[in-house]
C-alpha cells in the first residue's frame, strides 16, 4: 500500500496567485472561526448567568465533562440556524457531536436551556434527528444531555406533526434500541411534554435531584386540568422519578455526578464491534496542508488540479491512482486518511460520460473491498450538449448514481468548491446519505450557477436577472446550507484530515451491509 | 544469594571470624554486611516475616527466617548454629544492650561483637554509671540521687532549676522541672508516683537544669588488652522530641583543648567499667561556658557512627570485630587523625507538618544521591509499615570544611527522592540551611523552638499539581501516531476544549485545566482551592498560577476564564518528566499509586490524589477543610467509630479515633452538617489519607 506515488505538487508559495489566494481563503477562515465562536457560548449573557447561579453546567463545559478527558468532538452543525428565527437560536439549541466517553465514540446530543429554555424550532428537530441518523448508520450509542422545554409551541406546526418531527425523536430512539444501539439519557433540567419521552425511552436513564424534571404536564397545566396544586419537584422531581414512579434509575446529586453516571453506564456496554477494514498505523501528509489556502483559487470558477488537495489530505500524499487517463476529469484512486482505506473521488472539471462510467468503476470496486468512499466535491455539472445527450450522458451519470445510491461502504463527502445540479448527486451530496458531509468556507451550493439560473430563467420567463444571480448567490452560500442542516457543518480546509480520520474511525464502529446494486441501465 | 561456601577464616586475618551473624535488620544491617563482605567474612541475617523481602535479607550471604522478631534469643542463637556463625553483631537497638543476650550468646559458644556483659549493666544503670565514671575523675551534672542522697538537701547544694528524674526511667518520661525550692515537694511527689507507675521504681535523682545544652558525644574504642582510645566527638543537638536527627563530626563548639580533655574523660568513663569495643559517651555541655558532664555511656555502635567513619577514615565495625575476635587495636590515640567535617541527617518516614506522625506506604520510586555516603535499607517496592521505626536510611556527607559539608548534604538531600512514602527532607533541609545551624550555634531545643520556620506550612507549591495534571493528561497520549480520537488534545471544529484535572493535595483540591498535548506543547490554567484563578495573566517567570483576586469562583462560570493560559511543556528524560512551565523548567521523580500520583522534586515529595468527575470531595464546594471529606491522618488502625452515618455533628467534634504506632489520633467534624458517607468500621486497618468519612454541610444536597 505504501508502494503507492507521492504525489508530486507543482504549487509555488512564493507566486501570486497563491498569495491571492491564500489571503481571500484565510479571510474565508477568520470569518468562519468568528461565526463559531459567536455561536459557541449559547444563549444571551443573562441566561447563561442564571442558568449557572442554579448550579447547572453550562451544555458545552457537560459535553466536555463528560467525554473522556482530552477527548476530541466532531461537533455536527455548530452554525445550524443561522440567520433563522431572527438569530435568536445560536447552534439551534441544541449540541450534537461525536466523542469518546469510556473509550467508546459517542453521539451526544445536549440541549441549551439558556436559548429559550432548550425548547425545538424546526432546526433544532432536524439538527436531533441528523445527530440520531449518524448514531444509527454508524453505530453509536446515544447518550441525551437532556434540559429542554419541549417543543417551540409558536412554530408547532412546523415541529409536531410531520414524519421528520418531534415524535421521529422517539421513534428513533425504539428502533435504535431494538437495533442493539444502547440510548442513555441523563435529566439535567425539564424533560416537559413530549421532552418527557426522551429519558422514559431510554434504555437507561439518570436524574439530577433538586434539578430535573420530567412530566408530560407540568405544574400549571395540571392546575388548568384538575385543579391540583403541586410543585414541579413533587410533580416530576428526582426523588420521585427514583424512588416511586421508576421512569429514571439513577439519581444524581448534580450534573457532574450524573455525568459520572453516565460514564459509568457506557463503561458497561462492552466492546465495539470489529472494524470492517484494516487501519495501518497514521501518516502525515508529504505536502504541508497550509498550502491549501494558496492552492484553492479564489474564484470557484478557475479551475486547478484537485490532486493538489489530495497531496495534503492522506497519509504521506500517497495515492494509487485508476484509470489515470481515461475520463480524466474525475480523479479516482486508493490512499489512506489516518490510517484508513480509503477510495478518493474528486473532481478535476465538468463530468463527461467517461468520468461517470469511470467513477461507477471505481466505486463498486471500493465497495467490493470494503474500502470506504471520500467525494472531493467541486463540480459545476454533467457536460451538456448535442454529441453527449446522444452519447448518452443521462444514463452514464444514472449509472454514477446508481453506484453511489447504493454503495454499502461508509461515503463522506467534502463540498471542497462549487456543488451544482446533478454533479451533486452523483457526488454524494446529501440525498445520497453519506455518513457524513461537510463545506469548505469558499463552497458553492444550488441547482445550477446563480449565472446560467439567471440566463435561462430570463429566456424562459419574464424574471429581473440581477435578482436571480442575488438569490443564488445568497442561498448558494455555504452558511445558508449549514444554517438548514444541508450538510453537517462547515470547516476550516485545514481541519479536512482531522475530520475525515475521526468520521472514518466513527463509521468503523458499523458492520457494513451485504452489496447490492440496482439495475445499472447500459 | 542464600547458598555460600562453608564457613571459613577471613584471608588474611586466622584472628577473625569466618561466619557471622546480624542480629538487627534495615540499614545497619546492611551497613554490617557491607564491612563482612570487604573483610570476605560470610554474612548471615535473620529476618522477621514482615522483612521477607528487605535488602538486608537479599544481600547477606544467608538469611534465617525468625518466627517472630529480632528479639527472639532463642530463634537468633538457633540460627546461627545452624549457619555456623561464630560470632552475633547487634547492631543497635532491639538486643544490642541487653546482656542476658550477650551472656547467652557466651553460653553457646558465640562471641557477642560488644562489650562485656558487667559494663553494659554498669552504664545501664545511670545513677550508678555517674557514681562510676565520677569516681574516676569526670564532671557530672551536680545533683543527688537515692538512696543515697536526701534530694532536698541535694536540691540546696546545686540550686534551681532543678530537674528531677526517675532512677529507672529514660527518654524524658517522668521528669519533672523544678525552678524553685517552693515547687521542690509538690514535684518530688508528682514525680514519684509517676516513677513508681511507669518503672516500678520510686527512686528517684535529682539535678542541675542545663538550660538549652549541646549535646556532644565521644567515640570510644576499647580493645581487650587495657587499650582505650577516643575517636574524636560528635555533635547531636540537633533533636526534635529528644530524637537525633542531624549529627555532625567534629562538633563546631569545640577547640582541641576541651576536645582532648573530653576525650580523656571519655576514655577514662569507658575504663572505669572495662568496657571493650565500641561505646560512646555522652555529655551535656553548656554552650556559653563550655562546661560539659557526663550524661551516659551508650554500650553499642551509634546510628550516627558513620560521621566518625569519615573523619577519621576508620572503619568501626572492623574494629569492633576485630576486638571481639581478640586482636589489639590496630592504632594508638596519637595515630588517630580527624580530617575535615561530616555531617548525617535521618531521613525518617514522618510528617513534620503533622506534629512528625510516623507515616507509611510502598516506597514507589526511589532515587538515592551519589557523591555521597548513603547507609539505606530502603528498596524500591518496598513497603515502610509501622512495624518499625521509621528511620529509613541515613545520608552522610563529607568536606574539607564544616560549609561545604552542609552544602554537599543539602545537595545530596535534594538529588533524594522517596516517593510513595512521605518523609521529612525537606525539613532536613530547611533546617540544615537554617542559619543558626550555619553559623553552628546549636542546642538541643533549637528545631523545637524554630520549628515554624523549619516546617513547610503543608501547602503543595503551584507547580506540582500543574505537573501532575501535565502528567495524567500524558498518559493518555498514544506513543505511536494513532487513531485519530485517541490523541487528547481536545480538538474540536474552532477553539479546542481545555481539560479539566482536578488534584486533592493537602491544602485541598487544585483545578488544572490542560489544553494541548503535553509532549508537544500545552496550555494549563490553574483553579486554586480558595477558588482564585490564574494563568491568563503571567506572573513571575516559572512561577505558575498565583490567584488573580476577584477571579470568578469555581464551578460553571468556565467560559470566563477561557483565554490565553500559560504554555507548558512536557518531556521524558529516562525515569524524570522535565516539565516546562512558562519558559521555567523543573525536574521532577514521577511514581504512579492507582488515582494518587507521587511527584518529588529538591528532595521533596508530594502526594496528588487524582478526583473523577462527580467523586464526593469533587462536588461543588469543594475544597481545603470545608470539603467535608475526613482522611485519615496515618496508616493504622480504626479504633473506635462515635457516630453513625446520617447523624449530626458539630464542627470539631469527634467522629472516629485511628491508632498507629501506639498513638491515639482523634479525627473531627470538619465542618457542621450531617455524616453522610461512614465507609469504615472499628477494627479495620485504613491506609493513609483514606477516606474515613464524609460530612455534609448544612445547606449542601
Amino acid at each position: 500500500m505504501s508502494g503507492w506515488p507521492v504525489l508530486r505538487s507543482v504549487c509555488d508559495p512564493g507566486g501570486e496567485g497563491f498569495k491571492g489566494n491564500a489571503e481571500v481563503n484565510e479571510r474565508l477562515v477568520a470569518d468562519l472561526a468568528e461565526r463559531v465562536a459567536a455561536a459557541a457560548p449559547g444563549g444571551p449573557a443573562r441566561s447563561r448567568a442564571r442558568h449557572v447561579a442554579r448550579g447547572k453546567l453550562l451544555p458545552r463545559d457537560r459535553v466536555d465533562a463528560l467525554l473522556d478527558p482530552g477527548s476530541r468532538f466532531l461537533e455536527l452543525s455548530q452554525l445550524a440556524a443561522t440567520g433563522l428565527y431572527g438569530d435568536e437560536a445560536p447552534a439551534a439549541g441544541i449540541i450534537t457531536g461525536v466523542g469518546r466517553v469510556s473509550g467508546r465514540e459517542c453521539v451526544v446530543v445536549a440541549n441549551d436551556a439558556t436559548v429559550k429554555g432548550g425548547t425545538y424550532y424546526p432546526i433544532t428537530v432536524k439538527k436531533h434527528l441528523r445527530a440520531q441518523e449518524i448514531a444509527l448508520h454508524n453505530n453509536l450509542p446515544c447518550l441525551y444531555l437532556v434540559d429542554s422545554g419541549g417543543a417551540f409551541l409558536p412554530r408547532q406546526d412546523e415541529v409536531f406533526p410531520d414524519r421528520e418531527h418531534f415524535g421521529r425523536i422517539f421513534y428513533n430512539q425504539a428502533t435504535m434500541s431494538a437495533r442493539g444501539i444502547p440510548q442513555i439519557a441523563a435529566v439535567l433540567g425539564s424533560c416537559t411534554a413530549g421532552g418527557a419521552y426522551v429519558p422514559a425511552m431510554s434504555d437507561e436513564a439518570v436524574i439530577v435531584r433538586n434539578q430535573g424534571t420530567i412530566f408530560l404536564g407540568g405544574p400549571p397545566l395540571v392546575k388548568a386540568a384538575t385543579g391540583e396544586e403541586v410543585t414541579a419537584e413533587e410533580l416530576g422531581g428526582g426523588d420521585l422519578h427514583a424512588r416511586v414512579s421508576g421512569v429514571t434509575d439513577h439519581l444524581a446529586e448534580n450534573d457532574s455526578h450524573a455525568l459520572r453516571i453516565v460514564r459509568d453506564i457506557v463503561a458497561t456496554l462492552g466492546p465495539r464491534a470489529p472494524s470492517p477494514w484494516e487501519r495501518a498505523p497514521s501518516r502525515e501528509p508529504a505536502h504541508d496542508p497550509r498550502e491549501i489556502y494558496g492552492l484553492v483559487p479564489a474564484d470557484t470558477r478557475t479551475p486547478y488540479d484537485v490532486r493538489e488537495i489530495i497531496a495534503r489530505v492522506v497519509d504521506g500524499s500517497r495515492f494509487g491512482e485508476f484509470k489515470a487517463e481515461y475520463g480524466p476529469t474525475l480523479v479516482t484512486g486508493f490512499a489512506r486518511v489516518h490510517g484508513h482505506p480509503v477510495g478518493v473521488v474528486a473532481n478535476n472539471g465538468i463530468l463527461f460520460g467517461e468520468s461517470a462510467l469511470k467513477g461507477a468503476h471505481f466505486i463498486e470496486l471500493c465497495d467490493r473491498r470494503s474500502v470506504p468512499l471520500v467525494f472531493l466535491q467541486n463540480i459545476s455539472g454533467f457536460m451538456v450538449g448535442r454529441a453527449y445527450e446522444a452519447g448518452g450522458i443521462a444514463k452514464h451519470g444514472a449509472k454514477m448514481v446508481t453506484a453511489v445510491a447504493c454503495a454499502r461502504v461508509p461515503k463522506f463527502t467534502v463540498v471542497v468548491g462549487g456543488s451544482f445540479g446533478a454533479g451533486n448527486y452523483a457526488m454524494a451530496g446529501r440525498a445520497y446519505s453519506p455518513r457524513f458531509l461537510w463545506m469548505w468556507p469558499n463552497a458553492r451550493i444550488s441547482v445550477m450557477g446563480g449565472e446560467q439560473a439567471a440566463n435561462v430563467l430570463s429566456t424562459v420567463g419574464d424574471a429581473d436577472p440581477d435578482a436571480i444571480r442575488r438569490q443564488y448567490e445568497d442561498q448558494g452560500n455555504p452558511y445558508y446550507s449549514t444554517a438548514r442542516l444541508w450538510d453537517d457543518g462547515v470547516i476550516d480546509p485545514l481541519d479536512t484530515r482531522t475530520v475525515l480520520g475521526l468520521a472514518l474511525s466513527a463509521a468503523a464502529n458499523a458492520p457494513l451491509d451485504p452489496i447490492g446494486y440496482g439495475v445499472f441501465r447500459m | 544469594m542464600n547458598r555460600s561456601p562453608a564457613p571459613r577464616p577471613a584471608p588474611g586475618s586466622p584472628g577473625l571470624f569466618g561466619t557471622v551473624l546480624i542480629a538487627n535488620r534495615g540499614e545497619i544491617a546492611l551497613r554490617i554486611i557491607r564491612t563482612l563482605g570487604r573483610l570476605g567474612i560470610r554474612s548471615v541475617a535473620v529476618y522477621s516475616d514482615a522483612d521477607a523481602d528487605a535488602r538486608h535479607v537479599r544481600e547477606a550471604d544467608v538469611a534465617v527466617r525468625l518466627g517472630g522478631g529480632y528479639l527472639d534469643i532463642d530463634r537468633i542463637l538457633a540460627a546461627a548454629a545452624a549457619t555456623g556463625a561464630q560470632a552475633v553483631h547487634p547492631g543497635y537497638g532491639f538486643l544490642a544492650e541487653n546482656p542476658a543476650f550477650a551472656r547467652r550468646c557466651a553460653e553457646a559458644g558465640l562471641v557477642f561483637v560488644g562489650p562485656p556483659p558487667e559494663a553494659v549493666e554498669a552504664m545501664g544503670d545511670k545513677i550508678r554509671a555517674k557514681a562510676v565514671v565520677s569516681a574516676a575523675g569526670v564532671p557530672v551534672v551536680p545533683g543527688g540521687a537515692e538512696p543515697g542522697d536526701d534530694l532536698a538537701e541535694a536540691a540546696g547544694r546545686i540550686g534551681f532549676p532543678a530537674l528531677i528524674k526517675p532512677s529507672a526511667g529514660g527518654g524524658g518520661k517522668g521528669m519533672v522541672l523544678v525552678r524553685s525550692a517552693g515547687e521542690l515537694p509538690d514535684a518530688l511527689e508528682s514525680a514519684r508516683r509517676t516513677a513508681a507507675a511507669a518503672f516500678g521504681d520510686a527512686t528517684l535523682l535529682i539535678e542541675r537544669f542545663v538550660e538549652n545544652p549541646r549535646h556532644i558525644e565521644i567515640q570510644v574504642m576499647a580493645d581487650g588488652h587495657g587499650n582505650v582510645i577516643h575517636l574524636g566527638e560528635r555533635e547531636c543537638s540537633l533533636q526534635r522530641r529528644h530524637q537525633k536527627i542531624v549529627e555532625e563530626a567534629p562538633s563546631p563548639l569545640l577547640d582541641a583543648e576541651t576536645r582532648a580533655s573530653m576525650g580523656a574523660a571519655a576514655v577514662e568513663a569507658a575504663r572505669s567499667v572495662g568496657y571493650t569495643g565500641a561505646g560512646t559517651v555522652e555529655f551535656i555541655v553548656q554552650g556559653a561556658t563550655g562546661d560539659y558532664y557526663f550524661m551516659e555511656m551508650n554500650t553499642r555502635l551509634q546510628v550516627e557512627h558513620p560521621v566518625t567513619e569519615l573523619v577519621t577514615g576508620l572503619d568501626l565495625v572492623e574494629l569492633q570485630l576485630r576486638v571481639a575476635a581478640g586482636e589489639p587495636l590496630p592504632l594508638t590515640q596519637e595515630e588517630v587523625r580527624l580530617r575535615g567535617h561530616a555531617v548525617e541527617a535521618r531521613v525518617y518516614a514522618e510528617d513534620p507538618s503533622r506534629g512528625f506522625l510516623p507515616t507509611g506506604g510502598r516506597v514507589l520510586a526511589l532515587r538515592e544521591p551519589g557523591g555521597v555516603r548513603v547507609d539505606s535499607g530502603l528498596a524500591a517496592g518496598g513497603v515502610v509499615g509501622s512495624d518499625y521505626d521509621p528511620m529509613l536510611s541515613k545520608i552522610i556527607a563529607w568536606g574539607p570544611d564544616r560549609a561545604s559539608a552542609l552544602r554537599r548534604l543539602d545537595g545530596a538531600l535534594a538529588a533524594t527522592g522517596v516517593l510513595g512514602v512521605p518523609t521529612n527532607i525537606a525539613f532536613l533541609r530547611a533546617l540544615i540551611t537554617h542559619p543558626r545551624v550555619v553559623a553552628g550555634d546549636l542546642d538541643t531545643g533549637l528545631v523545637e523552638r524554630h520549628l515554624d520556620t523549619l516546617v513547610p506550612a503543608g501547602g503543595v507549591p503551584a507547580d506540582v499539581p500543574v505537573a501532575a495534571a501535565l502528567i495524567l493528561h500524558h498518559e493518555r497520549t498514544p506513543a505511536e501516531p494513532a487513531d485519530p480520537w485517541e490523541v487528547p488534545d481536545g480538538w474540536r471544529l474552532g477553539e479546542a476544549a481545555w481539560t479539566t484535572w482536578r488534584l486533592e493535595g493537602r491544602d485541598g483540591v487544585t483545578e488544572v485545566l490542560v489544553r494541548g498535548l503535553p509532549s508537544a506543547g500545552a496550555e494549563v490554567e490553574v483553579r486554586l482551592p480558595g477558588g482564585g484563578v490564574s494563568g491568563a495573566e503571567g506572573g513571575t517567570p516559572g512561577d505558575v498560577p498565583a490567584p488573580v483576586p476577584g477571579g470568578p469562583p469555581g464551578g460553571g462560570a468556565r467560559a470566563a476564564v477561557r483565554g490565553r493560559g500559560v504554555p507548558a511543556r512536557l518531556a521524558v528524560d529516562g525515569d524524570d518528566l522535565l516539565i516546562t512551565l512558562d519558559g521555567v523548567r523543573r525536574r521532577y521523580a514521577v511514581a504512579r499509586d492507582g488515582d494518587v500520583v507521587w511527584l518529588g522534586r529538591d528532595g521533596d515529595a508530594w502526594a496528588l490524589t487524582r478526583h473523577h468527575l462527580g467523586d464526593p470531595g469533587d462536588r461543588e464546594g469543594a475544597g481545603g477543610d470545608g470539603d467535608g471529606v475526613v482522611r485519615s491522618p496515618m496508616p493504622g488502625t480504626v479504633l473506635v467509630v462515635k457516630v453513625t452515618a446520617g447523624e449530626r455533628v458539630g464542627e470539631g467534634q469527634p467522629l472516629l479515633v485511628v491508632e498507629a504506632m501506639k498513638m491515639e489520633h482523634t479525627v473531627t467534624a470538619p465542618v457542621t452538617g450531617t455524616v453522610a458517607e461512614l465507609p469504615v468500621r472499628a477494627g479495620q486497618a485504613v491506609d493513609m489519607d483514606a477516606v474515613l468519612a464524609v460530612v455534609r454541610r448544612d445547606g449542601e444536597s
